[in-house]
């Protein structure tokens, strides 16, 4: 492994694409990361909540897992626990199997990755289509994802632009846009043909059972909601304990990862699909995989296991921006992988990895749940050390640097030794520069300083001035040492945020506060007086030239107005349903609904920290007339706008997720910057998302 | 003579390599009020063996390294961010989990000084100002990110240079102890990267706190050709502009 990998690295540096690419990640995200999270308040305060949120979670994971599979078993969602990447894959392939399932779609997930499902799906005669575009263009290039939040990152734009000519067979092109549009239209049918749908899990609720997706191209929820068959696919650690520890650790997540302070989509689910619900899954699996995870929870590698997968660490780490993540030969790479991998499958295979750091410490500045990656690395070292498997040389020069610093006598002797051998090493003045190996490395690129000839010690025996030390001390025993638990963060902050909801006078600036968040995330927004609103929305969709769209029911008496006005103005009204029935008729159906021009929606609340809309699911609510059109329409009442999403889940999100089977939270259009980070509206889901807000006088 | 009582740690790579380094840091600190101990027999403090995952050995050597530093109970002072780093919270880890030694340990760290920190937070001594050249300063990684410190030796360089100095991104070096040799390669990108920065500020002194830094970069720049050269904090607040020569 330790060969593979240095040969991964030097072909990784050799590659000045590769290290174009890799720049101009560390460059974006971290200004990116520091802009995201200067615009949350209190933002140290909040990374300690969302440390200590995962390290109680970790800690006391066995009473989690227990209420979060009997919350799952209440829902209807079947199930699986697996020990180990075959025994997931396998629970994996006997529900597809079960369902004589032939074609299945996936989003994004690090831990389908990491037990190899496509693997072991394509193997059994699975077609497997991965969706979210960074996935996809590595899956068609037969690679594998170079970075956990960013698949394609060691891509430029005209490697994209060729292999969606080789294998889409559309026109070469470097536009970033058309190359996205060229994704969009081959993975459309794929949605609605596909008989499963495959996620991974970013974080699931033990309370309440709640299995919540962070997106931004809309495929998530498309691969969610579209089949009739979902698998969820996570972690055991995955979880947070209650719905208010989610919105701490969802303030986080995008920020770290990409910047953004809430991705387009935060999908929420519960259950399959509910009695009245018009469309969504039948049907709902939860694989709940170990593969190493309680073993690395007794161990002192355990803060590991708080990781939340955001990727912050690798666009940190400034030896990730020389060899990129290939070169790690994980599904994990960057400081987190060189932690993780070998904590899960073994020092003996991935400890190298931990060597390979300067222990900088810019990923443990960057990790927004405050994981000591330096501390955990030098554990993982010791780890290599101590089962035998450093290099030779390294291994013999440290015994015999032990072994000379154990004594001052010794020492002396080896400086004197050292300043004579390195007089007679050829260089310039006080600098070396050749020498033999293991140094020669060094002295390949840079010179070496030659050892003086009077070190500092003697100057100080010969100087006059001198101030006694008393003399070294008797030697200490040395007794047996065994390894340090790791630290606990500091005790978190209590919720500070307080609920406020968007009524009285403060509901004129929370109305003004939302519209800002909203035209900031690229989305339009309108605020129109009740009597006014189907009139305006009616214009609307005629300047846009829409003639027949997607619609919610009647769900309010404000919808049933709209809509009343839409129908008399001559708009041909269609409210999707998604009934069981063969695969054909359901493509067939799903398309016809994709070329819609334009869904209209009716949000039960908006969000003001990011211009979000919650859309929830149930009789009525179709999750597809925000989701398959281009263009989105929602609607929102001015009173139901709350200042933060914390703020929504600790009032009334409670009792719309208990209603609920799912529930989005979209916020802005559908975005990727997959291509060489180059953000383009419009993937999977709209490209518009435009608001009405309805002022309540 | 002064009226603050110290030891100074001078450090292996301070001792062997560059012992300049060390008699401008006992020149400081006598200009400040210290009273400067040498605790004789010090070596090195471990960190190399603790970082290439030699524990037991590094567990040995932080345990001689402990008993000469107990050896009276004063400040003790290091000339470099990384080996504070390690006396600091290195041996503690080492010895966690082991009640006497981590209490032993944790006493140490209480009273272990980088020299800029204890310059500024401790003796409060300031340095009187003086031309200089044109300064970068470089914070290296142990000292700002694993010590916290920055504030103190950019504000001892200032006020000695009586001007605002620049700063390189904080970013590391690609020194790393072993991992220079060991990934040379990796190292080698990391350094071109950060040669180049210091190439772009225009300015023809690098100083930082760190001698492991500091004989990483000088070696870059001579290899490269440049004019630019290094300087520990120590030389730069004594005027040394020659650097580590």
């Amino acid at each position: 492994m330790t060969t593979a990998f240095r040969t991964g690295v030097r072909a990784a540096l050799a590659n000045p694409a590769l290290q174009e690419a890799l720049d101009k990640n560390a460059e974006r995200r971290r200004a990116g990361w520091e802009a995201a999270f200067a615009s949350l308040p209190e933002s140290e305060a909040r990374k300690r909540q969302a440390a200590e949120v995962r390290r109680r979670t970790i800690a006391e994971l066995d009473a989690h897992l227990d209420a979060f599979t009997a919350q799952l078993q209440g829902q209807g969602v079947v199930f699986h626990r697996a020990k180990d990447g075959a025994a997931a894959c396998h629970a994996v392939l006997a529900i597809l199997q079960s369902h004589g399932v032939h074609r299945v779609v996936k989003a994004k997930s690090m831990v389908t990755e990491e037990i190899g499902l496509n693997r072991a799906l394509l193997a059994a005669g699975i077609e497997v289509v991965e969706t979210d575009l960074g996935e996809f263009i590595v899956q068609l290039r037969g690679e594998a994802p170079a970075h956990i939040t960013a698949p394609a990152i060691h891509l430029r734009r005209a490697d994209v632009g060729r292999t969606f000519e080789q294998h889409l067979g559309v026109p070469f092109t470097t536009e970033v846009a058309e190359m996205t549009a060229a994704a969009r239209r081959a993975l459309r049918d794929r949605f609605f043909e596909a008989e499963a749908g495959i996620t991974g899990v970013n974080f699931a609720v033990a309370q309440t059972g709640t299995l919540c997706l962070v997106t931004n191209e809309g495929n998530g929820r498309m691969v969610t909601s579209l089949p009739p068959l979902h698998i969820a696919v996570m972690g055991i650690e995955r979880l947070v304990p209650s719905l208010a520890d989610l919105g701490v650790m969802l303030d986080v997540l995008p920020r770290a990862a990409t910047g953004q302070s809430r991705t387009s989509y935060v999908s929420l689910l519960q259950g399959p699909r509910g009695a009245g619900d018009p469309d969504g899954a039948f049907e709902r699996h939860v694989v709940l995989v170990d593969n190493g995870r309680s073993a690395v929870r007794g161990s002192t590698l355990a803060e590991a296991l708080s990781c939340i997968r955001c990727g912050a660490c690798l666009n940190a780490c400034p030896v990730y921006q020389e060899i990129g993540g290939h070169a790690y030969g994980s599904a994990y790479p960057g400081p987190i992988g060189s932690v993780l991998s070998p904590a899960l499958w073994g020092v003996g295979r991935f400890g190298h990895l931990a060597r390979a750091s300067t222990l900088c410490g810019a990923c443990r500045d960057a990790c927004p749940v405050g994981i000591d990656l330096p501390a955990l690395l030098l554990r993982v070292r010791g780890e290599q050390t101590r089962t035998g498997r450093p290099s030779p040389w390294l291994r013999a020069g440290m015994y015999l640097f032990a072994w000379t610093i154990a004594s001052p006598n010794r020492y002396r002797w080896a400086q004197r030794l050292a300043a004579m051998a390195s007089r007679a090493a050829p260089g310039t003045g006080g600098w070396i520069r050749r020498l033999p190996p293991p140094m020669s490395g060094w002295t390949e690129r840079r010179d070496f300083p030659r050892f003086d000839r009077r070190p500092f010690r003697q100057r100080w025996e010969l100087s006059a001035q001198r101030v006694e030390a008393p003399a070294t001390a008797k030697e200490p025993s040395v007794a047996d040492g065994s390894k340090g638990a790791p630290a606990l963060p500091s005790p978190p902050n209590p919720l500070s945020r307080p609920f406020r909801s968007g009524e009285g006078a403060r509901g004129a600036r929370a109305t003004r506060t939302f519209m800002e968040a909203v035209e900031r995330i690229g989305g339009e927004v309108f605020e129109c007086r009740s009597e006014s609103i189907a009139f305006e929305i009616s214009q609307f969709l005629r300047r846009e030239g829409v003639g027949e769209l997607l619609a919610w029911g009647r769900s309010s008496p404000t919808m049933d107005g709209i809509l009343t006005r839409l129908e008399a103005d001559g708009l041909r009204l269609i409210e999707p349903e998604v009934p069981d029935g063969p695969a054909e008729e359901r493509a067939a159906r799903l398309s016809r609904y994709a070329r819609m021009a334009a869904g209209i929606t009716g949000a039960v609340a908006g969000l003001e920290d990011a211009g979000t809309l919650v859309l929830p699911s149930g009789p009525g609510r179709s999750q597809l007339a925000s989701l398959l059109p281009p263009l989105h329409l929602a609607v929102l009442d001015a009173a139901d706008i709350y200042s933060s999403l914390e703020a929504w889940l600790l009032s009334n999100g409670p009792r719309w997720l208990q209603d609920a089977s799912g529930l989005v939270l979209v916020s802005g259009p559908s975005r990727t910057a997959d291509i060489e980070m180059t953000l383009t509206i419009g993937v999977h889901g709209p490209k518009r998302v435009v608001v009405f807000v309805v002022r309540r006088e | 003579m002064g009226t603050v009582d110290a030891d100074l740690f001078v450090t292996c790579l301070v001792d062997s390599l560059f012992p300049d380094v060390a008699e401008c840091s006992v020149r400081l600190l006598r200009r400040g009020g210290v009273r400067v101990g040498f605790p004789r027999g010090q070596t090195c403090c471990g960190q190399p063996l603790f970082n290439t995952g030699f524990r037991d050995l590094a567990r040995q050597q932080a345990l001689r390294t402990m008993a000469l530093l107990e050896s009276r109970e004063v400040p003790v002072i290091v000339p470099s961010g990384s080996c504070a780093a390690m006396i600091r919270h290195g041996y503690p880890e080492l010895f966690a989990g082991e009640a006497k030694l981590s209490a032993r340990a944790r006493r140490l760290s209480e009273r272990v000084f980088e020299l800029s920190e204890f310059l500024v937070e401790v003796v409060h001594w300031t340095p009187s100002p003086q031309p200089g050249p044109a300064v970068v300063y470089h914070a290296s990684c142990h000292l700002q990110r694993g010590l916290g410190i920055d504030a103190a030796p950019r504000r001892l360089l200032e006020t000695a240079l009586g001007a605002p100095v620049a700063a390189l991104e904080p970013e590391c070096c690609g020194f790393g102890g072993a991992f220079a040799a060991d990934h040379a390669e990796i190292s080698a990108a990391m350094l071109e990267r950060r040669l180049h920065q210091i190439e772009m500020s225009g300015a023809g002194l690098v100083v930082a706190n760190d001698v492991g830094c500091l004989m990483h970069l000088e070696g870059g720049l001579r290899r490269s050709g440049a004019a630019v050269r290094c300087a520990h904090l120590a030389q730069a607040l004594e005027g040394e502009w020659n650097g580590l020569q």
